[in-house]
C-alpha cells in the first residue's frame, strides 16, 4: 500500500522531465548556456562589482536633467510613433476589413480587382509587422540618421502593420446588421464605416490603441540601443561604460515611466464607459500628439523627409546576397536563434511556475507580495535591456540571450500562471487534502491538471514571441542572427543585411504556422 | 509655359540655396568613438573657435552610431564630421566628401593591444582561446587595423579567440578588459594614453601587450557640395591653431593634437586596401 502523501505518478513525471531535458540537450550545446557559470565565483565577482556600483543611484543635477529630457523624448517618440501607426493602420483596416465588404453585406459579387488590391495590402501589413521594430529602427537610423526620428518611424511602421490587422479584426467582430442596413440603402464603404461599424467598434479600438501605446513606450525606451535617441541611448552608454550608478537611476526612471503609462491606460479604459470620457480621451490624445510633435520637431533636421535618399537607400538592399558562405552562416544564426528561444522559453516555464505558486497566495501574504514584486520587475524590464545586462553576467554570446529571455519571460508567464491558479476551482484539491493527500500530491492532482494545458498554451504563445525577440538580441551582443545583421549594417553590407532580414521573416513565419497548428491540435 | 519654366527654375534655385548658399549653421558631428559626454566636452571650445572664424553658428549633433555619421554626411544632413580612416573610406565609397585636415598625430597613428592582468596573458599568442573585444565594428583603430595586423600575424580572430565582441567605443573596451568581462582587447593609442594620463585606468588590472605599426587615421571631412569658400575658411582655421596661443592650446589639448596638417584622399589608400583584405569592404 502506497503512503497517501507520495505521488503515485512520480516515476512518469520524472521520466517526462528527463525526456524533455534530453530533447533540450542540443540547445544547451548550441547556445553554450551553462547554468553553472552563473554560480561560478568569477562571474559573481564581475556581477557583484557592477551591482555594487548601482548604489547609490547617480543623482547629480546635470545627469538628472539629461535623464528627464531623454525620458520626455522617449515618451514623445512613442506617442508620435503610435499616431503614425494609427494613421497607417486605420485607413488600412478601412480598406481591408471584411466587415465593410459589400459582398458580405449585400448580394453584390466581389470585384476581382478590389480583392487583389486588398490581398496585396494585407501582405504589405504582414511584412511591416514581421520585421521587429528594433530592426526598423536600425534601418531608419541608417536611412534618415540622427535623433528621435528613426524611433518614431520604426514604431509607426511596425505598429502600423499590427494596428492595420487588429483594427480590421475588431471591425469584423462587430454585429453586421447596421452596416448591412446602410449597404442596402446604397451607402458606400466609407459611409458604412463612419456611421455603422465605427460607432460600434470605437471603445474596443481605443482600448487596443492605448494598450499598444504602452507597448510603444517600452519599445521606444530600447530604441536608443541602436542609436535612435531617448532613454535607451543613455542606458546603452552607461552600460557600456559599466557605470552602475547611472544604470540604476535610469532603470528606476524607466520603471516609473512604465508604471505611469499603465496608470494612464487604466484611466483611459475607465473613461471609455461615458461619452464625456471618450471626448476627454480625444482631447488628451490630440494634446499629446501635438505636444510630442513640438518637442521632437526641434531635434529633427529640416530636410528629414528626403524621399530621394530613402529610395536610394532602399535600392541598396537589392538584390539580396546569396553566396554559400553567407547562407551557411545565416543558417547557423537561425539555429542559434531557435535554440536560444526554445531553451529560454522552457526555463521561463519552470521559473514562471515556481514563482506563480507563491504569487497566487499559496504561501501567505508576505511571499505573495514579494513574488509579485519580483514578477513585475522581471516583466517590466524589456528583453533587450535584460540582454544588455545579461551580457555582463555571462559574457557575450547566445548564453546571455538565453538568460535574458528566461528572466523576462518568467515574469510574463509567472503572472499569467498565478492568475490561472487563482481562477482554478479549489474543490478538487480540498477534497484530496480531506482524503489525506499530502500538500504536494493534492496540488499535483487537484490543481495542476486544471491549469497545465493553459500554461503550456501560454508558453507556446510566448515561445513564438521569443523567437522574434531572439532574432534581435544580437544587437546588444547576446547572440543569434541579430549579431550578423548588426555587423552587416555597420559595414554598409546592405545586400547581406537583406538576406538576413528575409531569413528572420521566414523564421517567424514558420514558427507562427507551427504554433498555430500545435495550438489547434491541443484545442481539439 | 515660360512662366512655368521660370517658376520651376526659381524653385530649384531656392532648394539648392537651402543646401549650398544660405548657410547660416554649420552642422558638425563626430564618430562616437568615445562616450557622448566626452565627445561634447572635447568639442565645445573648438566649436566656439570655428564659430568665430567662420561667422556661422556651429551646431554639434551627437550621434551614437558610426554608420549613422557616414550616412548623415553623405546625404547632406551634416556639413562636417570627424571621421576615422575607415569611416572616411566608407563615406568616400558612398558619396562625395572632401578630407580637409588631420592631427599631426594621425599621420602615424597606432593601436594598442591590451589584456587583463589576471588572465595570465603576456602576448598576442597567449590570447588563443580567450575572449577578445574590438571597439566599434566601424572603427579604424579599434577594429579594422588591429584585425588587419592580427591577420598579418596569422591570427584569424573568429577562430583564434573563444569569443569576439564589439564594445562600441575605445573607453568601453578598456572598461570591459579591466572588469574581466573579456580577457583582451584593442583600442586607439591616443585614447589609451589619455586614460593613463588621467588615471582613468587601473594599471594593476590592465596592461599593454602590443602596439600596431603606424597607419593614417582620423580626419575632419566635409560634404562634397559645401561652399568652397567656406571649406577654405574652415581649413585655414584648423591649420592656424597654434599651441603658443593659450586659448588655442586648450583646443589642441582637448583634441589631443600638437597641430593640424592638411590631408588628402591618397593618405587613406592603405586603409582601403587593409579593409578589403580584412573583408570589411566589398
Amino acid at each position: 500500500m502506497l503512503s497517501p502523501t507520495r505521488d503515485p505518478a512520480f516515476g512518469q513525471r520524472l521520466g517526462a522531465t528527463l525526456l524533455l531535458l534530453a530533447l533540450l540537450a542540443p540547445t544547451f550545446a548550441l547556445t553554450g548556456f551553462n547554468p553553472f557559470v552563473l554560480l561560478r565565483q568569477d562571474t559573481w565577482h564581475v556581477w557583484l562589482g557592477f551591482v555594487a556600483g548601482f548604489l547609490p543611484p547617480a543623482h547629480d543635477a546635470d545627469f538628472l536633467a539629461e535623464v528627464l529630457r531623454e525620458t520626455v523624448t522617449t515618451l514623445a517618440s512613442a506617442t508620435q510613433g503610435l499616431a503614425l501607426a494609427a494613421a497607417i493602420g486605420l485607413p488600412a483596416a478601412l480598406a481591408t476589413s471584411r466587415a465593410l465588404d459589400a459582398a458580405r453585406l449585400t448580394a453584390e459579387p466581389p470585384s476581382r480587382w478590389a480583392e487583389t488590391a486588398k490581398r496585396s495590402l494585407r501582405g504589405l501589413l504582414v511584412a511591416l509587422r514581421g520585421v521587429p521594430e528594433i530592426v526598423w529602427a536600425l534601418l531608419f537610423v541608417r536611412a534618415v540618421g540622427l535623433g528621435s526620428l528613426p524611433a518614431v518611424l520604426a514604431i509607426g511602421v511596425a505598429y502600423g502593420g499590427m494596428l492595420g490587422k487588429v483594427y480590421a479584426e475588431i471591425l469584423e467582430s462587430q454585429p453586421a446588421e447596421p452596416a448591412r442596413a446602410l449597404a442596402a440603402s446604397g451607402a458606400g464603404r466609407l459611409a458604412r464605416f463612419a456611421w455603422a461599424t465605427l460607432p460600434q467598434a470605437l471603445p474596443e479600438l481605443v482600448s487596443y490603441s492605448v494598450y499598444r501605446w504602452e507597448c510603444a513606450i517600452r519599445a521606444s525606451a530600447v530604441m536608443g540601443f541602436v542609436g535612435a535617441g531617448g532613454i535607451g541611448q543613455l542606458i546603452d552608454t552607461s552600460l557600456k561604460m559599466l557605470n552602475g550608478g547611472e544604470v540604476s537611476t535610469l532603470l528606476l526612471v524607466f520603471l516609473l515611466l512604465v508604471a505611469l503609462t499603465e496608470a494612464i491606460s487604466r484611466l483611459c479604459r475607465r473613461a471609455l464607459d461615458s461619452r464625456a470620457g471618450i471626448a476627454g480621451i480625444a482631447v488628451a490624445t490630440l494634446a499629446a500628439v501635438l505636444g510630442s510633435w513640438v518637442w521632437l520637431r526641434q531635434g529633427w533636421p529640416s530636410d528629414a523627409f528626403d524621399l530621394a535618399a530613402l529610395d536610394h537607400f532602399a535600392g541598396e538592399f537589392f538584390p539580396p546576397a546569396h553566396d554559400a558562405a553567407l547562407l551557411t552562416s545565416a543558417g547557423r544564426g537561425i539555429l542559434e536563434t531557435l535554440a536560444m528561444s526554445l531553451l529560454g522559453s522552457v526555463l521561463a516555464f519552470v521559473g514562471g511556475a515556481l514563482l506563480a505558486v507563491p504569487a497566487a497566495g499559496r504561501f501567505g501574504v508576505m511571499l505573495k507580495g514579494l513574488s509579485r514584486l519580483l514578477l513585475n520587475l522581471l516583466r517590466g524590464v524589456p528583453d533587450l535591456m535584460w540582454a544588455a545586462l545579461a551580457v555582463l553576467a555571462v559574457g557575450l554570446g547566445p548564453a546571455a540571450g538565453v538568460l535574458a529571455l528566461t528572466l523576462h519571460t518568467a515574469g510574463v508567464l509567472g503572472r499569467l500562471f498565478a492568475e490561472t491558479l487563482e481562477n482554478a476551482a479549489p474543490e478538487p484539491e480540498r477534497a484530496l487534502r480531506a482524503a489525506g493527500a499530502g500538500r504536494f500530491s493534492a496540488f499535483a492532482y487537484g490543481q495542476l491538471p486544471q491549469v497545465l494545458a493553459q500554461w503550456i498554451a501560454y508558453t507556446l504563445y510566448r515561445w513564438e514571441n521569443n523567437i522574434r525577440i531572439a532574432t534581435v538580441l544580437g544587437i546588444v551582443g547576446a547572440g543569434g542572427i541579430g549579431t550578423q545583421l548588426y555587423l552587416a549594417l555597420s559595414l554598409f553590407q546592405q545586400q547581406t543585411a537583406a538576406t538576413l532580414i528575409i531569413a528572420m521573416l521566414l523564421l517567424s513565419w514558420a514558427v507562427e504556422t507551427l504554433s498555430r497548428v500545435l495550438r489547434r491540435r491541443m484545442e481539439s | 509655359m515660360n512662366k512655368l519654366t521660370a517658376t520651376l527654375a526659381s524653385a530649384a534655385l531656392l532648394l539648392s540655396a537651402g543646401t549650398t548658399f544660405a548657410q547660416d549653421v554649420l552642422r558638425v558631428s563626430a564618430i562616437p568613438d568615445e562616450a557622448p559626454t566626452e565627445l561634447a566636452r572635447k568639442f565645445a571650445p573648438l566649436g566656439a573657435y570655428l564659430e568665430k572664424e567662420t561667422g556661422l553658428k556651429v551646431q554639434f549633433v551627437p550621434v551614437t552610431d558610426y554608420a549613422g555619421v557616414v550616412t548623415a554626411l553623405t546625404s547632406d544632413k551634416l556639413d562636417m564630421a570627424w571621421l576615422g580612416g575607415f569611416t572616411y573610406v566608407q563615406a568616400k565609397e558612398r558619396g562625395k566628401v572632401i578630407p580637409l585636415v588631420q592631427r599631426e598625430e594621425d599621420t602615424k597613428f597606432t593601436s594598442k593591444f591590451i589584456a587583463n592582468t589576471a588572465s595570465g596573458v603576456n602576448s598576442l599568442k597567449d590570447l588563443k582561446g580567450k575572449s577578445f573585444a574590438f571597439g566599434s565594428a566601424s572603427s579604424t583603430s579599434g577594429h579594422l587595423m588591429p584585425r588587419f595586423f592580427l591577420q598579418k600575424e596569422g591570427i584569424k580572430p573568429e577562430t583564434f579567440f573563444k569569443n569576439v565582441a564589439y564594445s562600441g567605443a575605445h573607453d568601453a573596451t578598456v572598461a570591459w578588459v579591466a572588469s574581466g568581462k573579456v580577457d583582451g582587447g584593442a583600442l586607439n593609442s591616443s585614447v589609451w594614453d589619455k586614460l593613463v594620463e588621467g588615471h582613468k585606468v587601473d594599471l594593476t588590472k590592465v596592461k599593454v601587450i602590443g602596439t600596431t605599426p603606424p597607419f593614417y587615421d582620423y580626419n575632419w571631412t566635409v560634404r562634397g557640395n559645401l561652399d568652397p569658400a567656406l571649406v577654405k575658411k574652415i581649413t585655414a582655421a584648423f591649420l592656424k591653431l597654434d599651441a603658443k596661443n593659450p586659448e588655442q592650446k586648450n583646443i589642441l589639448e582637448l583634441q589631443r593634437a600638437t597641430r593640424f596638417v592638411p590631408t588628402k584622399p591618397d593618405n587613406y589608400r592603405g586603409i582601403e586596401s587593409a579593409a578589403r583584405e580584412a573583408g570589411l569592404l566589398k
